[in-house]
């Protein structure tokens, strides 16, 4: 331990002028995605302008095309970030609990999660289906990591119930997963504790007809 | 204007078209246009509910002849769907991804809220109900809510997997399994 710390330290400690440079770098990368994350969130993938975000974040387009090859790569961090956000959502929220109740408790954590800053969230969701911009995005965006965490719990209800599964584990953990994705249509008027009494009753199908295939 | 639009949309796509072209080609005002419509995303929307009216005048038709468990019914018409709007899949998608915008008037009829696709699902559950392999105390609207769901979300594999409407039907048809193996009355 005492060497992990002396190594931090010593790769902290020669602040050249290089290190510094990083450090401006890093710092300037972090003003434009904070002012972007606002206008996309505000206005869409379309609607914010390259030359919005520059301004609004107090630099040239210049700067910005510095950090980033063009407005998808930027959105694309942006977008890795909020997917990161969530799984690191439901990973907290799945401890400590088990198979039904590990699922409900992960989609209750992602709604809530997604109804605090749904305005990004939308964003992201019409950029996914926006061709050419799309398939871009899901190169970078790997759904895998929170299917996993679906499917370990869908595997463990399982387990535990009673009938055997016929059902592909897989092909439920996406069904699942689909159900908690916010649509505007699906949330029209409802409340956050509406929104989770819903998703939770359309989980409870899924796994019912999975147990019983 | 709206066959105009709904060429242009093909043409170009949804994101690249504006209302200045749409007006363009339609050869009226751009003053015109926006005596009309209230934005090109309400563009979009009419052009898709006047598209919606021809697929749903064909299943209107089907639907009597339609045979066997309510799974499979159910199976036929979402498979029609599928067929119909692989014809013009880069205008199906645009519209789903409008349906996520947040800006999206709120006087407009709700984007990815289709009303007859939603009665007609219902109608075929109910028709389960009546005939018996669907349990009466199912929540027939959580359940069409699901299965819409589940259709809706597929296309996004016509995005990233370059999946033709076969390949989402085969995949729909087993995710009705699943839903429906859940709604079926108790075994005795």
């Amino acid at each position: 331990m005492n060497q992990l710390t002396l190594g931090g330290l010593s790769a902290a400690a020669p602040a050249g002028r290089s290190n510094q440079r990083a450090l401006a770098k890093q710092r300037t990368r972090e003003k434009i995605v904070a002012a972007a994350t606002v206008l996309f969130s505000e206005r869409g993938y379309e609607g914010a302008t390259i030359r919005d975000i520059a301004k609004s974040a107090g630099m040239s387009t210049g700067a910005v095309f510095a950090s980033f090859t063009d407005k998808s790569d930027l959105f694309a961090e942006i977008a890795e970030t909020v997917q990161a956000e969530l799984h690191r959502v439901l990973r907290a929220a799945q401890e400590g609990r088990e198979g039904h109740g590990a699922i409900v408790a992960m989609l209750d954590a992602a709604a809530e999660h997604q109804l605090g800053e749904l305005a990004l969230f939308q964003a992201v969701m019409s950029a996914l289906w926006t061709p050419g911009l799309a398939e871009r995005l899901r190169r970078r965006l790997d759904r895998r990591p929170v299917l996993a965490l679906i499917a370990a719990s869908v595997r463990e209800e399982f387990a535990c119930a009673e009938g055997v599964t016929r059902a592909d584990v897989s092909l439920v953990s996406e069904m699942i997963w689909d159900v908690s994705i916010l649509r505007r249509a699906a949330l029209d008027g409802l409340t956050l504790e509406a929104v989770k009494v819903r998703i939770g009753d359309q989980v409870g199908t899924i796994l019912a007809g999975a147990r019983r295939g | 204007m709206l066959d105009a639009a709904r060429q242009l949309f093909e043409d170009v796509g949804y994101e690249e078209a504006t209302l200045r072209d749409i007006a363009r080609r339609a050869g009226v005002s751009v003053g015109s246009i926006f005596t009309s419509f209230l934005s090109k995303s309400h563009v979009l929307s009419e052009v898709m509910q006047e598209r919606l009216a021809d697929l749903y005048a064909d299943l209107d038709r089907l639907i009597p002849h339609l045979r066997g468990s309510t799974a499979d019914r159910c199976r036929s018409m979402f498979a029609v769907h599928y067929a119909f709007e692989f014809r013009r899949l880069r205008l199906f998608l645009a519209y789903i991804g409008a349906a996520f915008e947040w800006s999206a008037e709120p006087t407009l009829p709700m984007m990815g809220a289709n009303p007859r696709l939603r009665g007609m699902v219902l109608d075929c559950l109910a028709g389960g109900v009546a005939r018996g392999d669907v349990r009466p105390d199912v929540d027939l609207d959580l359940v069409a809510d699901l299965i819409i769901g589940a259709y809706a979300w597929n296309y996004r594999r016509g995005v990233a997997d370059a999946a033709d409407a076969g390949a989402l039907t085969a995949l729909l048809d087993r995710q009705i399994g699943v839903i429906f193996d859940g709604l079926a009355p108790d075994r005795a």
